[in-house]
């Protein structure tokens, strides 16, 4: 199953696959246990993880670590312009879609970077055109670095 | 002798003031504010009666309905906790005069110690070493300016103005030149008269890279004054206390002795009665100064309780009832460390934050405590103080102890209200925490533009696909609306300035 959300303002797609009682994503592997909690298996090592669900917004415990994931529904750009378009983490580009110039909408597709075999689509935050663009595929990032400007 | 004591408090000390009579075999009386109906402490208690009125003052301050529940249900003894009317001069003597025991020390204690001046001169004269500074016996503001220039000569920059009847920050103010000298004086008064009705403040000199230690004191009816060792509680988020121990990682066998006898010499001076705490400044030249006496228990008193052994609580309801301490020759066993869990947001200059405490599972083991006011379920409001918990934990030697608080900490799991736990967690790994070194400053040292918690992709990354398998799978839902009764007329901001110590 194919799930938007949006963490500390990027839009992030996540996609998991069911196989009886095991959920995929890459090489990664979780379970639900009988007490709510995941397990979760990452490059072989195993970690427990607590979830819940306040409105939109799943609080994730992990590692001593709480992270908030909001949920977005597909497609929906409730952006709320600001930030955005900065990378979410370190990375890969795997795929740009626009040049520099080119007029853009929000909730436009931009860029596609890929870290951790997970796929994170960077969207146009507003209407505008496209700056300054020197990412090409195959570009490492790092986190917090500025993947594109817009300019109205 | 005391049967059945009204706690005059609520949250997390009351839960804990309420157990320790349960377990004295005493009554107890626990009074609510109608926004407290659900709160765990009201379970606590042999009866518990709900306050008329909405306010904090209508309500846990009102001490006139506070004395009528006391006489209706038979309390003949007080506690206050801390905060609320726990240094209250006034209420103690009502009390008093109702003919209700005060666990606590006389109405004339907390008055010689509630006014910073008088608790300065009251310990220069004891023998107590204060800070080297100033009182300014000027109420009148161009007389004040006046004396407090000519002091400033004497004292030294930087400075400190503080406000006689200040704390928890108001009415304090740092001067770093004298160019800023009068403009702060008129600062520091305003802010004393806005919210003490006092504007009286004093001199003193600042003194930077200082420690905060402070001696437990417990005395009894029967002539016993006997100190507890000490408590280290340097690092602090503004002037509220985030990170306590004992012992402090510099004290020596010589200079516990000697803080913990000008502690015995400050209480002396005041005929103290019951469990109180002296405040020192101790320097990196290992000088320490009087800063000032909380007469009451502290909020971090279970440090103490884990290296002493001794019930602190249980020793007030035994001092209160006349019956003399059941304390022998100190004895100090290992390490103890508390962290304060705060329903804030670390990242956001430590903004209050509320919400539904969805999951809410402590740590457990060897060594741990928590003491708390909240469970699984709970709804954190803007009504109270953000304090959530105490965490603290126990083990032979420093090293053990600060290796159990993180992994206490990484086991602690708190969703649905943004908390303080990883940035405590954080705290577990900076080296002038490993080494010792911590001093009152050290937070703003460590992160002069803020602090924002740190985690590697992978993390992140596994956190995402929890997320999406939660989703998924339709896991644990809460809904997010709090409803409209728990709103009560305090915002979170409000409750930045209130105190625990």
């Amino acid at each position: 199953m194919q799930h938007e959300f949006k963490f500390a303002g990027d839009t992030v797609e996540v996609t998991v696959a069911r196989d009886s009682q095991t959920w995929h994503l890459g090489d990664s592997e979780c379970q639900i246990m009988a007490d709510g909690r995941l397990k979760l298996t990452v490059n072989g090592v195993t970690k427990f993880a607590h979830s819940t669900k306040v409105g939109d917004v799943w609080w994730v415990h992990i590692d001593g670590h709480v992270f908030c994931i909001e949920k977005t529904e597909a497609g929906s750009n409730d952006d709320d312009s600001q930030g955005g378009m900065v990378a979410p983490m370190p990375g890969k580009i795997i795929d740009v879609l626009v040049e520099q110039g080119q007029s853009v909408t929000a909730g436009d597709l931009l860029l596609v970077m890929e870290a951790m075999k997970m796929e994170h689509r960077i969207v146009a935050n507003m209407d505008g055109v496209i700056g300054m663009l020197k990412l090409t595929p195959g570009d490492q990032v790092q986190q917090g670095d500025v993947l594109v400007e817009i300019s109205e | 002798m005391v049967s059945t004591v009204l706690v005059a408090n609520r949250g997390e000390i009351a839960c804990r003031i309420l157990r320790a009579c349960s377990e004295a075999g005493l009554n107890s009386v626990a009074i609510y504010a109608n926004n407290d109906k659900d709160s765990m402490f009201v379970e606590l208690a042999t009866i518990s009666v709900e306050l008329a009125g909405e306010t904090i003052g209508e309500t846990y301050l009102d001490q006139q309905q506070i004395l009528d529940i006391a006489a209706e249900y038979g309390a003949d003894a007080i506690h206050p906790g801390f905060g609320f009317l726990s240094e209250r001069a006034d209420f103690a003597r009502a009390v008093l005069e109702a003919g209700i025991t005060w666990i606590g020390p006389s109405p004339l204690a907390i008055e010689m110690m509630g006014d910073k001046m008088t608790a300065r001169k009251t310990m220069k004269a004891a023998g107590v070493p204060v800070i080297p500074g100033e009182e300014i016996d000027f109420e009148d503001e161009t007389k004040m300016i006046e004396a407090i220039v000519q002091a400033s000569t004497r004292v030294g920059y930087p400075l400190l103005l503080k406000a006689s009847s200040g704390g928890g920050g108001k009415g304090m103010r740092k001067v770093e030149s004298p160019d800023d000298l009068v403009e702060s004086i008129k600062g520091a008064r305003r802010e004393a008269i806005a919210a003490f009705g006092d504007g009286r403040v004093y001199i003193e000199r600042m003194l930077t890279g200082s420690k905060h230690v402070e001696i437990q004191v417990l005395a009894d009816t029967h002539g016993r004054v006997i100190h507890l060792g000490e408590r280290e509680c340097s690092v602090q988020r503004r002037h509220q206390k985030v990170f306590e121990e004992s012992p402090c990682p510099v004290m020596t066998t010589d200079l516990r002795e000697k803080m913990g006898q000008a502690a015995v010499m400050a209480a002396k001076a005041v005929d103290y009665e019951g469990a109180g705490t002296v405040e020192f400044l101790l320097t990196s030249t290992g000088e320490f100064f009087f800063l000032e006496m909380n007469t009451r228990i502290q909020v971090e008193h279970p440090v103490t309780e884990m290296v002493t052994g001794i019930d602190l609580v249980r020793e007030q309801l035994r001092i209160a009832a006349g019956k003399p301490m059941s304390c022998g020759q100190l004895m100090m066993r290992g390490h103890a460390i508390e962290v304060r869990l705060y329903a804030e947001d670390a990242s956001n200059n430590f903004l209050p934050a509320i919400g539904p405490l969805a999951v809410f599972r402590p740590p457990t083991g060897p060594g741990i405590r928590l003491d708390t006011g909240v469970r699984e379920g709970d709804m954190v409001t803007p009504n109270y103080d953000p304090m959530l918990a105490k965490l603290i934990v126990w083990a032979p030697s420093r090293a053990e102890a600060l290796q159990r608080m993180r992994r206490a900490l990484d086991d602690f799991v708190v969703l649905g209200t943004t908390t303080n736990l990883r940035f405590l967690r954080e705290l577990c790994d900076h080296e002038d925490v490993v080494s010792g070194a911590t001093d009152t400053t050290m937070i703003e040292r460590i992160w002069p533009n803020g602090w924002s918690p740190q985690f590697s992709s992978e993390i992140l990354n596994a956190a995402l696909m929890v997320a999406g398998v939660s989703e998924s799978a339709g896991l644990h839902t809460v809904q997010a609306t709090m409803s409209s009764t728990d709103d009560g007329p305090l915002s979170p901001f409000q409750s930045l300035t209130r105190r625990y110590p």
